[in-house]
């Protein structure tokens, strides 16, 4: 007879749960906090970032995530361009920057694809404030994470960003998702 | 001068001079002159709606909107494509709210009344109890449907039935989305990335058809991070106002070997484009442009991705929702035949340059924003804040260029949009020439 108190055996077990979660809440706050030199060190050199676009469709009339049109579509190099660019003294959109404010839940986690590698869900939601207009703008998604232990440190092998407008209510993706 | 107690009519004729170069900054952000540009506009003039890869089958329909009106963009049973307002001829609701699908009819979710895909009655439930003896007109009862008509895949409709043709409207302006939209065949691939930008509708689409200038300035990330050679990267080539309201500007190179687009697809590009065109072609390292009012479209400068130079083309509307907000709807258009490594670094070229999340977008939404804020401002002055679009006023076109228009040495110009507030003006006081 079985217990709730026994974990199955494919359940991922509490303290690599938990070393993921720390390990996004911290990555989260380097975001926050604009530190994007140290966020790109999270990046696995083989990152796959991306962010399809949605569209409104009835129910039963296909999917309404699109992987072909894209928000994001990045890997590792362009990562990089994009963190070179908030360096100079030219990046208007994001200089004054935004203050940003992302909260994360509802991790659920299952093994793999890789043998060191966790694939983690979560909910996204990001408080972006920009200017003196008194508004904000409120961006949620779930976000899709592979991460992988590597040398005794979790990377970043993929995020997928289903996002939950098919019209976006922010003016521009100049921030990380 | 003070504009108190005249109306919009009057202040703009008093205070628009496109000719020598100078517009009020009232115009920019004006809820009176918004209204007269959804009425005498939108209302009227062709607009994009929709490309004609997204309607291969038969019954395939998206859903569009011209001005702040909703439509449906159909291929009707029959294989014709047509443009109908979505709206009930009974209460006038919408008679669909997604985005696309494919329907061989639509029923209206308040009463039933139901509609064939090619804009026909066909009927409404207990029709002949509900109207006694003999049910509804047909006739009187087919979708409000607006003129359609194609150029180079490119599918416009306006709601003027009696206005030039979709090639007169086109006009010069046909010689060039030849060699954007019709050099191959084309096709969308995907939805369109759409987002809410609080700006106004008019200032991305004059910038997209008249400033190569801005990108020395707003755009100098790319040459700050080595990616071009200088920061006047967007000035060799031609600026182009070719009438109509229409303009362009072409970045060009003398780099050897020559074109930078995929040899796998020069057979298809000498099949369908002139000597002249494909010579361009062979030069051109950007391009970009508008399609008055508001279809606009690149070919981002090349740049290296992983490895390959490549571009990624970008067919975008500007929405418009308001005096001072805007709905971008963005595309990745790219050759159909093209070979796979074009597709894809060409996407996410297109996407990290121009995109919601684009590299150089940022920065317009950016400026584009903060110009309507200030305009919306401008407003309560009693005196007019006058703009200088004076640049290569006293330039004098090329003789000798190949394409049609006014074309110019040298994409820093205004030409086009002095040319393009020509055109918004006569339409805004009805004092355009019917051609």
């Amino acid at each position: 007879m079985s217990s709730i108190w026994i974990l199955p055996a494919e359940a991922i077990s509490p303290a690599a749960r938990q070393a993921a979660e720390d390990f996004l809440i911290a990555e989260a706050a380097l975001l926050d906090d604009r530190r994007y030199e140290e966020w790109l060190a999270l990046l696995a050199d083989d990152l796959e970032y991306i962010v399809p676009a949605r569209s409104i469709r009835r129910n039963g009339n296909g999917s309404d995530v699109d992987w072909e049109s894209r928000h994001f579509d990045d890997n590792k190099t362009s990562m990089t361009l994009r963190v070179r660019r908030l360096g100079t003294d030219v990046a208007w959109s994001e200089d004054p920057p935004s203050f940003t404010r992302r909260v994360l839940g509802n991790f659920r986690y299952a093994a793999g694809p890789g043998d060191t590698e966790l694939t983690v869900k979560s909910n996204l939601l990001l408080f972006r404030s920009r200017g003196l207009t008194g508004d904000h703008d409120l961006i949620a998604g779930e976000r899709t994470d592979v991460l992988r232990l590597v040398e005794g440190r979790l990377q970043i092998a993929k995020r997928h960003v289903v996002l939950d407008q098919a019209m976006l209510g922010t003016k521009n993706l100049g921030v990380f998702l | 001068m003070t504009h108190v107690a005249i109306n919009v009519e009057e202040r703009l004729r008093a205070t628009v001079r496109p000719e020598t170069g100078e517009i009020p900054l009232f115009t920019y952000a004006d809820p009176d002159v918004y209204r007269l540009e959804l009425e005498r506009i939108f209302g009227r003039v062709w607009l994009f709606v929709a490309h004609e890869s997204e309607l291969e089958e038969e019954g395939a329909f998206v859903v569009r909107q011209m001005g702040e009106q909703s439509v449906i963009v159909a291929r009707g049973d029959d294989s014709e494509i047509r443009v109908f307002l979505n709206a009930c001829r009974h209460r006038g609701m919408k008679l669909t709210c997604e985005d696309r699908g494919v329907a061989s009819y639509w029923r209206c979710p308040y009463h039933g009344f139901t509609f064939a895909n090619h804009g026909n009655f066909m009927g409404t439930p207990f029709e002949r109890v509900a109207y006694p003896p003999d049910g509804l007109d047909r006739d009187r009862l087919r979708l409000v449907e607006a003129r359609c008509d194609s150029y180079q895949g490119l599918i416009f409709a306006t709601w003027d039935r009696e206005g030039p043709s979709l090639q007169e409207y086109l006009g010069d302006m046909r010689w060039y989305l030849d060699i954007f939209a019709g050099r191959a065949e084309m096709e969308l691939l995907g939805e369109a990335q759409r987002w809410v930008v609080p700006a106004a509708w008019r200032l991305p689409s004059e910038n997209f058809a008249s400033d190569a200038y801005h990108t020395a300035t707003a755009h100098s990330f790319l040459a700050r991070l080595g990616l071009v050679r200088g920061t006047d990267f967007g000035r060799a080539g031609y600026h182009v106002d070719a009438g109509g309201g229409h303009g362009l500007g072409m970045g060009v190179h003398d780099d050897d070997p020559g074109s930078y687009f995929p040899a796998e697809l020069e057979d298809e590009y000498r099949s369908r484009l002139s000597d002249d065109q494909l010579a361009l072609l062979h030069r051109i390292k950007n391009f970009h442009g508008n399609v008055f009012p508001n279809l606009s479209f690149l070919i981002p400068n090349f740049i290296p991705v992983d490895g390959r130079l490549v571009t990624g083309l970008m067919l975008r509307i500007w929405q418009p929702m308001g005096p001072d907000r805007l709905q971008a709807w963005s595309w990745f258009m790219v050759e159909r035949s093209a070979p796979d490594w074009w597709k894809e670094r060409g996407r996410r070229m297109y996407v990290q340059t121009f995109s919601s999340s684009g590299m150089f977008d940022q920065d317009d939404t950016e400026v584009w924003e903060a110009q309507t804020a200030v305009a919306v401002a401008a407003r309560s002055r009693s005196d007019e804040v006058m703009l200088d679009y004076t640049m290569g006023l006293d330039a004098e076109p090329l003789r000798d260029f190949p394409g049609p228009g006014r074309v110019y040495d040298g994409k820093f110009s205004e030409a086009a949009g002095r040319s393009y507030y020509r055109t918004w003006l006569d339409l805004l006081l009805g004092e355009e020439e019917r051609r």
